[in-house]
C-alpha cells in the first residue's frame, strides 16, 4: 500500500503539470532521437562503401558529443523551470507531513517515469527514423543504398548511458533544491518579492563593445586563413556580447525610454515598456539563448546548404577541365610547350579536347604603394594581414590562348587581375626586376588559378625572362614560397567511367621514365580528375550538410522549448497583473493590445539580433567558404536569405502557438 | 441628488451543470447621495463583495438595476464598461493591487495614462494628492520597497487621481496593522469631508464607525441601516456593535 503511494503521487504530479511536463518530455525524446540517429550513422556499415567513410564516421562521432553536451546543458536549464513550478506543491506536501526524504522519493519516481517515457519514445522514434536518415545520408553522398533494416544495439546502449547520466544529474539537482529550502519558502517561492532590475551600465557597454569589435573583425578581415583563426574568437565575443546586451543593456535601454516622458506615458507604451524592462533581466538570458540558437541555426543551415549546392561550381572552379595536371619546375626554361605535351598524349592514346595550358609563377609579396617587397618576413603582423598578396606571373600569350583574347603588351607593360583585393596604381615595380606600367585591369581570368587568398595576377609579355629575373632577385629559401608551375587541363568527351580510366592512365603516364622527358624535368606533379574529386566533395560537403541539418533540428527544438517555457512562465506571472489592470479600467482589448505589442517586441528582438549577427558574419563565412573553393557569393546570399526567411516564418508560427497558450493562462484568472 | 441607485438587485450563482443554485444577493435596494460616506457591513459570505463588483460593473446581476449618476450600468458593453469605470470610479482593494512592475508614481498614473492624459497634467494632479496622503517621498519607489500602509495610501491616490464620482473600497483596512488602519480611515474621512463620495465594504466595526451611514447586509439583503447623525465615532462604534450582536443572535426581526 505504502509502496505504491510514491509512484502514484509521482504520476499525479506529472499529470497535474501536463503543461510543463509534456514539452519537457517531448524535447528529451527529440534529443534522444537525434542522438540515436547520429550514433547509429557513426557506426552504420551502410557508409562503409563510401570514399572517406572513416572521416565521416569521425565527424558523426564528434557531432554526437556536441549533441550530448548541448542536451545536458539545455535540459538542466529547462529543468530548473520545471522545479520552480513544482516547489509550491512540494511545500504543501511538506506541511501536510511528508519529510524531505519522502519528497525525494516522489521526485525519484517522477524522474524515473520522465526518463523512461522520454528515452523509450526517443529511441522508438530514432529507430523508426534511422533508416530514413541513413537513406537520406547515402543519397546525399550519392552512394549505394542497402535496404536491410538494422537496429544498432551499440547506439541504444550509448543513448541509455548518456541520457541516464543526464537524468541522474537532474534528479540530484532537484533534490538539492528541495533540501535547502523550508516548507514556507517552498510554498511562497513563486510569489517571492521580485526586485526591479538595475541595468548595469558597465556590463551593457561591455556587451556592446564586444559585439562591435566582433562585427568589425568579421567585416574587416581580408584573407580566409586568418578568418578561420579569428572566427571562433568572434563567435565567442558575439555570444558573450549578446548575453551582456540582453541582460543589462536592454534594461538600460528601457530606462532611457522611460526617461522620455512623452513616449513612456502613452497607453500603448506604458505597460509594455515597464514590463519589458522588468522582465528583461530575468529573461535576458533566455532571450539571448534564443538569439544565439537562432544565429547558429541560420549560420549552419545557410553555409552547409551553400556548400552542398555550391559543390558543382566549387568542383568546376577547382578543376576547370575533366582531367587536370600540373608540374612544378625549378626554372621556367624547362617547361615544355603545348605541342610537346599534346603529341605525348596522343601517342599514348589519351584524347585531349578543349585543352587549357598556362604557366604561372607564384610567390608572396607585400604591396607598399606601387612597390612589391618580396621580403615578407620584414613586415609587421598588421602589415602582413593588410597588404600581403599572393602574386601570380602569367604570360600574355597563355592568357590569350586560354581566354581567347587578343591582348598585346609592350616590354614594360603588364595586365592585372585581382581577386579578393584591389590594386589602384599606374605602375608596379619589383626591385631588381623592373617596373611595369599597368595597361589594363582584367575582369575575368582562367578558372582554377585564383585561390583563396587576396591574389594579384600580373600578366607579363615575357614569362621566362620575368620569372628568371624574379628568381634571381632574391634568395627564395625554404621560408619563402616560389613556385613555377605548368598547368594543363583537358576534356576527354568520355563518360564518368571513361574519365576515371583515362585519369588512371594519365597518372601512370607521368611517372613513366621515357614519358617524363616530354613533360620536362619537373620536381613535383599532381593529376586530378573532376569526377573523382566530385565524389570526395560530395562525401565531405554531404556529411557537413547532413550534420548541419541534424544540429539545426536540435537547436530549433531547444529554441522552441525556451520560447514555450518563457511564454507559460510569463503567463502565470501576468495572471494577477491582468486582473488588476482590468479592475483599474483597462478593457480586454487594450490589455490584449499592450500584451501583444510587448510579446512581439520581446519575441522578435532575438530574431532581429540573430539576423544582425548573421549579416555581419556573412563576409567572414564567405571567406571561410573560399577555403573550400566556394566563391559563389550570390549562392551563399540566397541560401542565407532563404534560411532567414524560413526561420522567421517558423518562429512566427511558434510565437503564435505559444502566445495562445499564454493568453489562455492569463485569461483563466479573470474568468 | 442621489449618485448611486441600486434597485431590486439579485444575483444567483448556478453551478456549472445547473444542479445547485446559490443566492448571493436577493432584492437589494438602496441609494447613495453625492458626498456621502457609506459603509456596508456583513459577515463573510453575506454578499458584500458581490454587491461591490456589480456596482463596479465587474459582474452582472441576475435581476435588478444599478444607476450610477443616471447611467444604467447593466446596459454597458464590456469595453464601454471599462472606460466608464476608468472615468467615474476609483477602487481601493484589500490587497492593494499595485503592479509590481511600476513605481508607486506610475501605479498612480495608470488610469490617467489609459485615459490619454499628458504627463504634465498627471504630475500636476498628483502633487496635491500625494501631499495629502503623505506619500510624496516614496513616489519613485517600487511597491515591494514600501510598507502595507504606504501601499494602501498609494492605492487610494490611484483611486482619487481620476477625480471619480464614487470611490469603492473593498476591505481597505483588511491587510493593515491598526496604526496604518487608523491613518487610512482618517484619510478617508478627510477625503469625504472635501466632497468625495465613498462606499466602503468592511467587516471591521472600527472602519465602519468612521462612515456617515452604515448598511448591514445579511443573507443577501439589506437588513438594517444606521445613520451617524450627530454621533461621535465612539458612539457609532457602539451602535454598530449592538446591531451586529443582534444580527448574530438573530434577535431583531422575528
Amino acid at each position: 500500500m505504502k509502496a505504491q503511494l510514491y509512484p502514484r503521487l509521482a504520476v499525479r504530479g506529472i499529470k497535474n503539470n501536463k503543461r510543463v511536463f509534456v514539452p519537457f518530455i517531448l524535447t528529451c525524446a527529440g534529443m534522444v532521437m537525434m542522438f540515436y540517429i547520429i550514433v547509429y550513422l557513426a557506426v552504420s556499415p551502410a557508409l562503409d562503401g563510401i570514399i572517406g567513410a572513416e572521416t565521416l564516421k569521425q565527424m558523426f562521432a564528434l557531432g554526437s558529443w556536441v549533441i550530448a553536451v548541448f542536451s545536458a546543458v539545455f535540459l538542466f536549464y529547462t529543468h530548473v523551470f520545471l522545479i520552480r513550478r513544482r516547489k509550491k506543491e512540494f511545500g504543501l506536501y511538506n506541511i501536510l507531513g511528508m519529510d524531505k526524504h519522502n519528497i525525494a522519493k516522489v521526485l525519484l519516481w517522477e524522474t524515473l517515469f520522465t526518463a523512461i517515457v522520454s528515452v523509450s519514445a526517443g529511441l522508438a522514434a530514432g529507430i523508426a527514423l534511422s533508416k530514413f536518415a541513413e537513406l537520406g545520408m547515402v543519397n546525399i553522398m550519392r552512394g549505394k543504398v542497402s535496404f536491410s533494416f538494422i537496429v544498432s544495439p551499440l547506439a541504444i546502449l550509448r543513448c541509455v548511458q548518456i541520457f541516464g547520466i543526464i537524468f541522474v544529474l537532474l534528479y540530484l539537482n532537484s533534490v538539492r533544491q528541495i533540501r535547502f529550502s523550508s516548507a514556507i519558502t517552498l510554498l511562497r517561492s513563486e510569489s517571492a518579492g521580485e526586485k526591479p532590475p538595475k541595468g548595469n551600465f558597465f556590463a551593457g557597454t561591455l556587451g556592446l563593445l564586444l559585439l562591435t569589435a566582433a562585427y568589425i573583425i568579421a567585416v574587416k578581415i581580408k584573407d580566409p586563413v586568418s578568418a578561420l583563426a579569428m572566427f571562433f574568437v568572434a563567435v565567442l565575443m558575439v555570444i558573450v556580447g549578446t548575453y551582456l546586451v540582453f541582460i543589462s543593456g536592454s534594461v538600460f535601454f528601457c530606462r532611457l525610454l522611460k526617461k522620455n516622458k512623452s513616449y513612456y506615458y502613452k497607453p500603448n507604451h506604458f505597460v509594455s515598456v515597464s514590463s519589458m524592462s522588468y522582465r528583461m533581466k530575468r529573461n535576458g538570458a533566455g532571450l539571448a539563448s534564443i538569439s544565439i540558437l537562432a544565429t547558429m541555426v541560420l549560420v549552419i543551415v545557410s553555409s552547409t546548404t551553400c556548400m552542398y549546392f555550391g559543390e558543382e561550381s566549387a568542383v568546376n572552379a577547382r578543376y576547370p577541365r575533366e582531367i587536370n595536371v600540373y608540374f612544378n619546375y625549378d626554372s621556367p626554361n624547362s617547361i615544355p610547350d603545348l605541342d610537346t605535351i599534346n603529341n605525348c598524349l596522343s601517342e599514348n592514346g589519351i584524347p585531349a579536347e578543349n585543352t587549357v595550358y598556362y604557366r604561372n609563377a607564384s610567390f608572396y609579396g607585400i604591396v607598399r604603394g606601387s612597390t612589391v617587397d618580396l621580403r615578407t618576413d620584414r613586415a609587421s603582423a598588421s602589415e602582413a594581414s593588410s597588404s600581403m598578396r599572393l602574386f601570380n606571373i602569367v604570360s600574355v600569350d597563355d592568357i590569350n590562348r586560354a581566354l581567347g583574347t587578343g591582348e598585346t603588351l609592350a616590354a614594360d607593360e603588364a595586365l592585372v587581375y585581382t581577386d579578393e583585393c584591389s590594386l589602384d596604381v599606374e605602375e608596379l615595380s619589383i626591385p631588381q626586376v623592373g617596373t611595369f606600367r599597368i595597361k589594363k585591369q582584367l575582369d575575368r581570368f582562367i578558372e582554377g588559378i585564383s585561390g583563396t587568398l587576396p591574389t594579384i595576377i600580373l600578366v607579363v609579355p615575357d614569362f621566362t625572362a620575368t620569372v628568371d629575373a624574379i628568381s634571381h632577385s632574391f634568395d627564395f629559401d625554404e621560408d619563402f614560397m616560389f613556385l613555377i608551375r605548368l598547368n594543363y587541363g583537358f576534356d576527354t568527351g568520355r563518360g564518368v567511367d571513361g574519365q576515371t580510366s583515362l585519369y588512371r592512365k594519365m597518372f601512370l603516364l607521368v611517372q613513366e621514365e621515357n614519358v617524363k622527358e616530354s613533360f620536362g624535368r619537373y620536381n613535383g606533379y599532381s593529376v586530378s580528375a573532376r569526377e573523382v574529386e566530385r565524389e570526395d566533395f560530395y562525401a565531405v560537403f554531404g556529411t557537413l550538410f547532413y550534420l548541419g541539418i541534424i544540429l539545426s533540428i536540435v537547436f530549433v527544438l531547444a529554441a522552441v522549448l525556451i520560447i514555450y517555457y518563457k511564454q507559460i512562465s510569463e503567463g502565470y506571472e501576468d495572471e494577477r497583473r491582468f486582473e488588476i489592470m482590468q479592475k483599474v479600467g483597462m478593457t480586454e482589448r487594450e490589455i490584449r493590445k499592450s500584451i501583444n505589442s510587448q510579446l512581439l517586441t520581446v519575441f522578435f528582438l532575438p530574431l532581429a539580433f540573430a539576423v544582425m549577427h548573421v549579416s555581419f558574419a556573412f563576409p567572414m563565412i564567405r571567406k571561410l567558404l573560399l577555403l573550400l573553393s566556394l566563391n559563389n557569393s550570390s549562392l551563399f546570399a540566397v541560401t542565407t536569405g532563404i534560411s532567414a526567411v524560413a526561420f522567421a516564418v517558423f518562429y512566427a508560427v511558434v510565437y503564435k502557438l505559444t502566445s495562445s497558450v499564454y493568453f489562455k493562462i492569463v485569461r483563466g484568472a479573470s474568468q | 441628488m442621489s449618485i448611486l441607485e441600486v434597485k431590486g438587485l439579485e444575483k444567483v450563482y448556478v453551478s456549472r451543470f445547473g444542479g445547485s443554485r446559490a443566492e448571493a444577493l436577493k432584492n437589494v435596494n438602496f441609494s447613495v447621495e453625492a458626498g456621502e460616506y457609506v459603509a456596508i457591513m456583513g459577515e463573510s459570505g453575506s454578499g458584500k463583495t458581490t454587491l461591490l463588483n456589480i456596482i463596479a460593473a465587474l459582474d452582472k446581476p441576475t435581476q435588478g438595476e444599478v444607476f450610477l449618476d443616471g447611467q444604467n450600468m447593466n446596459a454597458l458593453k464590456e469595453s464601454s464598461a471599462a472606460t466608464f469605470r476608468r472615468n467615474n470610479l476609483g477602487f481601493v482593494f484589500q490587497e492593494f493591487n499595485l503592479l509590481d512592475t511600476f513605481t508607486i508614481e506610475d501605479n498612480i498614473y495608470l488610469p490617467l495614462v489609459l485615459a490619454g492624459k499628458s504627463f504634465k497634467e498627471m504630475s500636476g494632479r498628483l502633487k496635491p494628492i500625494a501631499a495629502q496622503l503623505g506619500i510624496s517621498d516614496i513616489l519613485k519607489k517600487y511597491p515591494y520597497e514600501v510598507s502595507g500602509g504606504q501601499k494602501q495610501r498609494a492605492a487610494a491616490a490611484r483611486a482619487m487621481i481620476t477625480m471619480p464620482k464614487l470611490i469603492l473600497a473593498d476591505e481597505p483596512t483588511g491587510a493593515l496593522d491598526s496604526r496604518s488602519s487608523d491613518e487610512l480611515l482618517h484619510l478617508f474621512a478627510q477625503i469625504n469631508a472635501s466632497g468625495q463620495t465613498i462606499i466602503m465594504v468592511t467587516h471591521s466595526v472600527k472602519a465602519a464607525s468612521t462612515a456617515g451611514r452604515v448598511l448591514f447586509i445579511k443573507d443577501g439583503e439589506v437588513f438594517h441601516q444606521i445613520y451617524r447623525g450627530n454621533d461621535t465615532d465612539e458612539q457609532l462604534f457602539e451602535k454598530i456593535s449592538d446591531t451586529l450582536t443582534m444580527l448574530a443572535t438573530g434577535g431583531m426581526r422575528k
